[in-house]
């Protein structure tokens, strides 16, 4: 059996409603915790209007909330920013597909895929390992034909082995279909 | 027969190695991925026989022919498996890829593919006992039904 991580990992579709779903979930539990601060990491690069808007979007619903949601703006190497994070906190990551497509851009084909999947996976361990609670949002990219576009099956290949690690080690895993989540691994509430 | 699917680099032949502790000296293994030929009649010398990909010969065989001929061959192939499980005492595994949930592809091949590849799977988990999904490593069973009695 694989090493639990206190991690909640959640995918869906697009508009499944994954992410609210993630954010209420992260909240919870950062307000049953009582101590430790509440963080957001995005990952979104920000490169033309209509995305600026849906980051401004998510921005907005955030302070909305009033919760005290502590915003990382991160695109790579999450890693680095453990040393951030205490114990007790609770850390939202939305999303690992942006993340990832984020450093296969960053590093295209000079890196070999095996090294790229372990330093992502250490990054995310690096966060995962020192928190109270990582709750990471992910997509459901799998499901149509991949074509022979090599970077496209390269990407799927890397994402997909990284859901498999990252399931493997988690202590809950859910499926968000229609804003309904189907709990694959795990308890069976949020 | 045991249908298993999910979605492309979910896990699913790793599940399968491992739930059935498949090796090289019990289980034949036929990969589309491999692009193995498919071999007619199918080979029933080992206690497991695994047919990967199927999806991959669906496409392969449309090129030859229409939907409707390729899924009869598949209903074939199916009445097959089903008879080797009776007179060999062994167990067929059928993986496949679904290819079915994204955007209607604009390519009429890549349409038909997609059609043939979901009716065919339609097909496959009505014959099949057991159907199970894998999700990154993790199963759902949608069905398993009880052995027949003799």
């Amino acid at each position: 059996m694989a090493e639990t991580q206190p991690v909640i990992f959640i995918t869906g579709g697009v508009r499944s409603g994954k992410s609210s779903i993630a954010e209420q979930t992260a909240a919870r539990i950062w307000r049953k915790k009582q101590t430790g601060k509440l963080h957001y990491i995005a990952t979104m690069q920000v490169s033309d209007g209509e995305l600026k808007e849906r980051v401004a979007i998510h921005k907005r619903d955030r302070l909305l909330s009033k919760l005290p949601w502590q915003t990382w703006e991160q695109p790579v190497s999450l890693g680095r920013m453990a040393c951030r994070f205490h114990p007790d906190d609770t850390v939202l990551l939305d999303c690992l597909t942006t993340w990832v497509n984020n450093e296969l851009f960053y590093n295209g084909n000079r890196v070999d895929e095996e090294i790229l999947l372990k330093q992502i996976w250490e990054d995310f361990s690096a966060i995962a390992n020192r928190v109270h609670k990582f709750v990471v949002v992910s997509n459901e990219v799998f499901y149509e034909p991949l074509g022979d576009r090599e970077l496209v099956i390269r990407y799927c290949r890397l994402l997909g082995k990284l859901h498999q690690k990252i399931v493997a080690h988690a202590e809950q895993a859910v499926l968000v279909e229609a804003g309904v989540p189907v709990f694959m691994k795990g308890g069976k509430g949020l | 027969m045991h249908f298993v699917t999910g979605g492309a680099f979910n896990g699913k032949t790793a599940w399968v190695k491992t739930y059935y502790d498949l090796s090289e000296q019990n289980c034949r293994l036929i990969s589309g991925y491999r692009e193995d030929p498919f071999p007619r009649p199918l080979p029933g010398d080992k206690p497991f026989l695994v047919l990967n990909g199927i999806e991959q010969y669906v496409y392969r065989w449309l090129h030859d022919t229409d939907e409707k001929s390729v899924r009869k061959k598949w209903q074939n192939i199916l009445e097959e498996c089903s008879e080797l499980e009776k007179k060999q005492q062994l167990k067929v595994i059928i993986i496949g890829t679904d290819i079915t949930k994204g955007i209607v592809p604009t390519d009429k091949k890549e349409r038909e593919w997609r059609d043939a590849a979901g009716r065919v799977f339609q097909d496959t988990a009505t014959v099949c006992r057991r159907v199970d999904i894998v999700w990154y490593g993790q199963n759902k069973t949608l069905k398993n039904e009880p052995e027949e009695s003799f």
